[in-house]
């Protein structure tokens, strides 16, 4: 057993001192109740994601464009195996018993992922949209993080999402500057992703918030939002394509874009796990971990040392 | 440096084909294995196999002179073809539906390639030697995966039953790999390949027997019919598949 702390003011004090906790300290209950559930919804989303993904990689065209997109998956998917064993430490539930969860729709996953990939534009959409606000989210999660073994796993995750990133920047710029067709499909991307990709951040934060407190995150929603919106409006804008927002608004002095009113009822349907596509997506991945149940049998079944 | 003739382009496009298309099937099973491990293992060998592919069909955009052509020329070889232009062998055209068959699909392909390879691996055709030497090491690591699962697998009744129907299932349309490819003749006569590819089939036979010791799996011989210019009955819904994007608009780079 590593520290122990004889309160709560005790262990905050030892964050507010930037101390740093690890899996072997006597955490108190509540900050290890916040941690694994803030971990296990970052695992289910990462596994979300690459599911989200899944159903268009076998029809991306190109076979080194392919390799990309299958490489992208497999970081999102190992993104979910790191994290699940980093959430599993904590000893709340095991791996088995969080995708148990997430495959019988008990347990939660990011907005973005309640929605169907229903074309090549939504795909290349969420490599850039969705990606890219989930890059400051994390590093914002990652800039002073008290969870030692969350943090360093960040790190690793961070780099490779700067790659998705830019493969999405890529793929994006390759489409803008393509035919009428390709513009027409990403435009209809733009406009259905713009606003579940906004959303991802959440509300504006409230003061006083735990988790702001317990250094697992450094920075408000609204300014995270703001930066994603003063990020990707020119851009899009440098390409010739339109913004789904008319309350939209730049300030011509500082150049500023500031993103009008946002409506919270579909973020709030997907945390009630009854977005769009929320039954689907979790009947495909359940009945996906249902079929392959004897295999996960098997491999349980055999003698220890068995398995190379 | 050795030339390449319409024959021997064949050849290699037959050996591309089956690489592209095995990759793409493993495409299938990223998110839907059964456990995280091997999601990721499906992802990277697909990576792995779509690259020896990228590298072959480099081999005959540019003629066999090494100097790597756009990714337009690639793909056009890769999809742009009509079905009845494909070599691939059966084997990798069929939809497995089952991860049993997709484990089992997987060794059988993965033994056979670490052969194939092997017949290159001195070729006269740099660019192909190059390219061998890349690929073994890769193949090995597939079928030691492979290897790791089916170990385990084979100890319990159920899981053994499954396996050995897929092995029962598979093996006619493996054997098909072995099925002279167009051109084979002529890259031997070149220099390109070492020995044709059925002469490693006994090798083949004795690694799959022993791999599924239990299993009854008869005779085993290549095929009595021309496998690789006629395509399996799912392989018209796999190419509309992989077409879909690029069939949207011809013009379109994307």
């Amino acid at each position: 057993m590593g520290r122990t702390w004889s309160s709560m003011d005790d262990f905050e004090a030892f964050l507010n001192d930037g101390g740093m906790v690890e899996v072997d300290d006597d955490m108190p209950d509540e900050y290890r109740t916040a941690v694994f559930r803030f971990i296990e919804l970052h695992a289910n989303s990462e596994l979300m994601g690459g599911l989200t993904e899944r159903d268009w990689i076998p029809m991306t065209p190109g076979l080194r464009h392919k390799m990309a997109v299958l490489a992208k998956s497999q970081d999102e998917i190992g993104h979910g195996h790191l994290l699940y064993m980093v959430a599993a430490d904590l000893g709340v539930k095991t791996r088995r018993e969080m995708l148990e969860d997430l495959f019988a729709g008990r347990s939660r996953f990011h907005n973005v992922f309640h929605y169907k990939v229903r074309t090549w534009g939504d795909q290349v959409a969420i490599c850039l949209l969705v990606d890219g606000a989930a890059v400051p989210s994390q590093k914002a999660v990652y800039k002073d993080c008290s969870y030692g073994p969350y943090k360093r796993i960040l790190k690793r995750i961070l780099a490779e999402e700067g790659f998705h990133l830019r493969l999405g920047e890529e793929r994006v710029l390759r489409i803008a500057e393509g035919t009428d067709a390709q513009r027409a499909m990403f435009q209809q991307s733009i406009d259905d992703w713009w606003w579940p990709a906004l959303r991802l951040f959440g509300p504006d934060s409230k003061p006083n918030d735990r988790l702001a407190r317990w250094r697992l995150k450094s920075e408000k929603n609204e300014v995270m939002r703001a930066g994603w919106v003063q990020k990707f409006v020119p851009m899009l804008h440098s390409y010739g394509f339109t913004i789904p927002d008319p309350g939209l608004t730049h300030d011509a002095q500082t150049d500023t874009w500031t993103c009008g009113p946002i409506d919270w009822e579909p973020l709030k349907r997907t945390m009630a796990m009854d977005g769009p596509d929320t039954a689907r997506r979790i009947a495909e991945a359940s009945a996906a971990w249902e079929t392959t149940r004897w295999v996960r049998d098997a491999l349980d079944a055999a003698p220890a040392g068995a398995v190379a | 440096m050795t030339s390449m003739t319409p024959g021997t382009a064949e050849f290699l496009l037959a050996f591309a084909d089956d690489e592209h298309l095995m990759g793409q099937q493993h495409t299938e099973w990223i998110g839907v294995a059964p456990f995280l491990e091997e999601d990721m293992a499906f992802a990277s060998i697909a990576q792995d196999e779509l690259s020896h592919a990228a590298l072959l069909y480099a081999i005959v955009a540019d003629n066999g002179q090494g100097s790597p052509p756009d990714d337009r020329a690639i793909d056009a070889l890769a999809f742009d073809r009509s079905a009845a232009d494909y070599r691939s062998a059966q084997i990798v055209e069929v939809a497995c539906t089952g991860w049993a068959h997709a484990l089992v699909r997987h060794w059988l392909y993965d033994t056979a390639e670490e052969l194939r390879w092997s017949l290159v691996e001195d070729s006269g055709l740099e660019p192909l030697k190059d390219a061998a030497a890349h690929a073994a090491r890769e193949e090995r690591f597939h079928v030691r995966h492979a290897d790791g699962l089916i170990d385990v697998l084979l100890q319990a009744p159920d899981s053994a039953d499954r396996l050995a129907d897929a092995v029962r299932d598979l093996l006619p349309l493996a054997t098909g790999l072995f099925d002279p490819a167009p051109g084979e003749a002529e890259a031997i006569e070149a220099g390109i390949a070492s020995a044709p590819f059925d002469t490693v089939l006994p090798e083949w036979t004795d690694r799959v027997r022993a791999r599924f010791p239990d299993i009854d799996i008869g005779t085993i011989s290549a095929p009595a019919f021309a496998s690789r210019t006629q395509r399996h009955g799912d392989f018209p819904a796999l190419l509309a598949r992989m077409n879909r994007v690029r069939g949207l608009d011809p013009t379109a780079v994307w």
